[in-house]
C-alpha cells in the first residue's frame, strides 16, 4: 500500500535580511542553508496495517506524511501509495486518502457539520446511498448526532476532532493518516476516537499511518511502531519486538540527602547496574539502569538504602512509553529521560 | 464541476447567516447613497455640466460605479489567509483545484450580494435619486457584458495580489495600496474623463479602468459605438492575461510549496 524506498527530503531555508528591503533584495538573490529533514527512509506498509509512526518534534515524521499526501515533493528517492506517485498526481492521490491534522481543521469553519459532510460528499463524489450508510455508521460510533446541526467554529475540541475523524473516512479511503488526533483530548474521548479507528480498519480495511506522542493510542491502536530519529528510521517493528528486547529495562531515581558528586556506584551491584546522566537541576538525584532479569528492583533499593541515606525514590514503569524514550535518548546521544510513575 | 457548484451554494447560505452584517452594510451603502447626491447635487448648484456631463449624467455614473466596484474585489482576502497560516497545504491534499474552488465561492457570494444588496438599493436609488436608464437597449445589454468582464478582472487581480502572500511576509499593506489604486484608477470614484489628459492616457494602459470605467461608461453613453467596442475588446484582453497570468504564478507558488515547503 505505501512503499518508500531511499526517501529524502532537504529544505533549503532562505536567510533573510529583516524588512521590506530585505524581502526585495531576496526577491533577486537568496542564501540559503539546507536542512536535512528526511534521510534515505525506507518503509513497506501493507494494505491494513495500522503503523504508528513516531519520533520526538522535529524527527521528520511531518515531513515524511507531507511527502505521502503528496503536499511536498521529495528531494529524492521513491513514494508510492496505492501504485500512485503523490507528488505527482496529487489530486488523484487525494481522493483515495484521509488525513487528520490534530493541529488543523479541515470542517469548513462556518457551516454547520452536516453541510460541511454534505459538501465533503460532493468534493469526494461519494454515491449517496454509500454516503447515508457511511454517515449513519459514525454518528452512531462517535455519538455525532447532537453536534450535526452546529457549526463547526461552535465546537468544543473534542467535539470537533469526533467530527474530523468521521470527515477523514467519510469517503471510505484506503489510506488514512492522523497527525495527533488525540492532541489535548480527555481519556473519554480518546478511548472513543481509538475505538473508531480500530473499528474503521477492521471493517473496511483501511491503512491507518498514525502519527502521535500519547504511547496509549500507540499501544492500543498499532500492531507496528516505526521510530524516526533526526530524519532517519531508527527501528521499525512489532510492539512486542520492541517490548521483550527493552522491556526487562528498569530505572530508579534516587533523591539522595548528600548531594551527588560523591556518589560512587556500591560495590555489591557495580557489575549489574549502570549510572545514567542526569539533568543538572537536581544535584541530589541519581538514576540508576538495570535489567530485571540479572537483578531485581529491590535489591539494587536495598543496597543503595545501606550506603546512602535515601529521602525518596521513583520507579519509571517499563511501558512503550519507557523505551521509545530510552531510544530517543540513545539516537540522540544525550541523556535519557524517563516517564515516571510514583 | 458538482462540487465547485457546491461550493458556491454554501456560501450563499454562509452569507445568508449573517443578517446583522447584512443590514449594517446596506445601511451604510445607503449613507453613502446620501453623501454622495447631496455633494453632487452641490457642485451642480451654480453649473449645469461638467465635461459634457450633466447631472443626471454624473450622479448615474457615480451610483453605478459605486455599486459595481463591491464587485469587483473577490476572495483575495481568504486566499491570502490560507497561505499564511498554512493550511494551504492541507486544500493541496484535496481533491479539487484551490483556485476554481475560491472563484466558485467567490460567485457565490457575489450572486447573493447582489440579490439582497446591490439589486434592491439600486431600485430604490433608481425611484428617488434621478438615476437615468441606459442610452439604448444595445448600450444596456453592452453594459452587462462589459460590467461581468470588469468583475472577472477584479476577482483574478484580486487572487493574484493575494498569492504573493507567498512570498511577502506582510500582505496587508500590498493590499491596501490596491484598494487604493483600484479606486483612483478604475473610475470608481469620479469619472476618469474629469482627469487630466496624461493621466487618462496612462489608466488606458492599465487594467484597472476596465474593472469600473469601461462598463459603467458604456452605460451612460460616455463611450459608445465604435470605442465601446474597443474598450470590451481591451476588457477581454485583460480578462484572459490576468486569468493566465494567474494559473502561471499559482503553479509557481505551488511548485514552492512543494519543494521547498513553504
Amino acid at each position: 500500500m505505501i512503499v518508500v524506498k531511499n526517501l529524502e527530503k532537504h529544505y533549503k531555508i532562505a536567510k533573510r535580511d529583516p524588512g521590506l528591503r530585505g524581502a526585495i533584495k531576496s526577491l533577486f538573490h537568496r542564501k540559503f542553508e539546507t536542512k536535512k529533514a528526511v534521510k534515505k527512509i525506507n518503509m513497506h506498509i501493507n494494505a491494513g496495517e495500522m503503523v504508528g509512526y513516531i519520533g520526538a518534534n522535529g524527527a521528520g515524521k511531518s515531513t515524511t506524511i507531507k511527502m505521502l499526501t503528496g503536499i511536498l515533493t521529495p528531494t529524492s528517492g521513491e513514494v508510492k501509495v496505492n501504485g500512485i506517485i503523490p507528488y505527482e498526481n496529487r489530486q488523484q492521490n487525494a481522493s483515495h486518502i484521509g488525513a487528520v491534522f490534530g493541529q488543523r481543521t479541515q470542517l469548513f469553519w462556518d457551516i454547520p457539520v452536516r453541510e460541511s459532510y454534505e459538501l465533503l460528499k460532493h468534493i469526494y463524489e461519494i454515491p449517496q446511498a454509500q454516503y447515508e450508510e457511511t454517515l449513519k455508521e459514525f454518528v452512531d460510533v462517535l455519538h455525532l448526532e447532537p453536534l450535526l446541526g452546529i457549526p463547526v467554529r461552535q465546537l468544543s475540541l473534542g467535539q470537533k476532532m469526533r467530527c474530523e475523524l468521521a470527515a477523514a473516512f467519510l469517503h471510505r479511503p484506503k489510506v488514512v493518516y492522523l497527525d495527533e488526533p488525540t492532541i489535548g483530548l480527555d481519556v473519554a474521548v480518546k478511548v472513543r476516537i481509538r475505538a473508531f479507528i480500530k473499528q474503521m480498519n477492521a471493517r473496511y480495511g483501511t491503512t491507518v499511518l498514525l502519527t502521535t506522542h500519547d504511547m496509549q493510542d500507540i499501544e492500543e491502536i498499532c500492531q507496528r511502531i516505526i521510530i524516526i530519529d533526526d530524519g532517519s528510521v531508527i527501528y521499525d517493528g512489532s510492539i512486542q519486538d520492541i517490548k521483550s528486547q527493552f522491556g526487562d529495562k528498569r530505572v530508579i531515581h534516587f533523591e539522595l540527602e548528600d548531594a551527588a558528586d560523591s556518589f560512587v556506584l556500591p560495590e555489591e551491584i557495580r557489575a549489574l547496574t549502570e549510572v545514567l546522566p542526569t539533568s543538572d537541576e537536581d544535584p541530589h538525584l541519581v538514576s540508576l539502569s538495570f535489567s530485571n532479569k540479572h537483578i531485581s528492583g529491590a535489591e539494587v533499593i536495598h543496597t543503595m538504602m545501606n550506603h546512602y541515606s535515601v529521602a525518596d525514590l521513583t520507579i519509571a514503569d517499563a511501558k512503550i512509553e519507557t523505551i521509545v524514550e530510552e531510544i530517543y535518548g540513545r539516537g540522540m546521544k544525550k541523556e535519557v529521560q524517563h516517564e515516571e510513575i510514583r | 464541476m458538482r462540487k465547485y457548484v457546491e461550493f458556491a451554494r454554501v456560501q450563499m447560505q454562509v452569507h445568508a447567516a449573517y443578517s446583522a452584517w447584512f443590514w449594517a452594510n446596506t445601511f451604510s451603502i445607503l449613507l453613502r447613497m446620501l453623501v454622495i447626491y447631496f455633494f453632487w447635487k452641490a457642485v451642480y448648484s451654480s453649473r449645469t455640466e461638467i465635461e459634457g456631463l450633466p447631472f443626471e449624467g454624473m450622479i448615474t455614473y457615480i451610483i453605478i460605479a459605486m455599486f459595481l466596484q463591491m464587485f469587483v474585489s473577490g476572495v483575495g482576502q481568504e486566499l491570502a489567509h490560507t497561505i499564511k497560516d498554512g493550511n494551504v497545504a492541507i486544500e493541496l491534499m484535496r481533491p479539487y483545484n484551490l483556485i476554481t474552488r475560491l472563484v466558485a465561492m467567490d460567485l457565490g457570494d457575489k450572486v447573493i450580494h447582489f440579490v439582497r444588496g446591490a439589486l434592491p438599493l439600486s431600485i430604490l436609488a433608481f425611484i428617488f435619486m434621478d438615476i437615468t436608464l441606459p442610452t439604448s437597449w444595445q448600450s444596456g445589454l453592452l453594459f452587462f457584458i462589459s460590467a461581468f468582464m470588469g468583475i472577472w478582472i477584479g476577482t483574478f487581480f484580486d487572487l493574484l495580489i493575494a498569492i504573493l502572500a507567498f512570498w511577502t511576509i506582510n500582505l496587508w499593506g500590498l493590499q491596501v495600496m490596491k484598494e487604493a489604486v483600484i479606486s483612483f484608477f478604475s473610475g470608481a470614484l469620479v469619472p476618469l474623463i474629469l482627469f487630466p489628459e496624461w493621466f487618462q492616457t496612462i489608466s488606458l494602459f492599465l487594467p484597472f479602468q476596465a474593472m469600473v470605467y469601461v462598463p459603467v461608461a458604456i452605460y451612460t453613453g460616455i463611450l459608445s459605438g465604435t470605442e465601446a467596442w474597443l474598450a470590451l475588446g481591451s476588457q477581454v484582453f485583460w480578462a484572459v492575461s490576468l486569468f493566465v497570468l494567474l494559473r502561471v504564478l499559482w503553479s509557481i507558488a505551488i511548485k514552492k510549496v512543494t519543494i521547498f515547503g513553504g
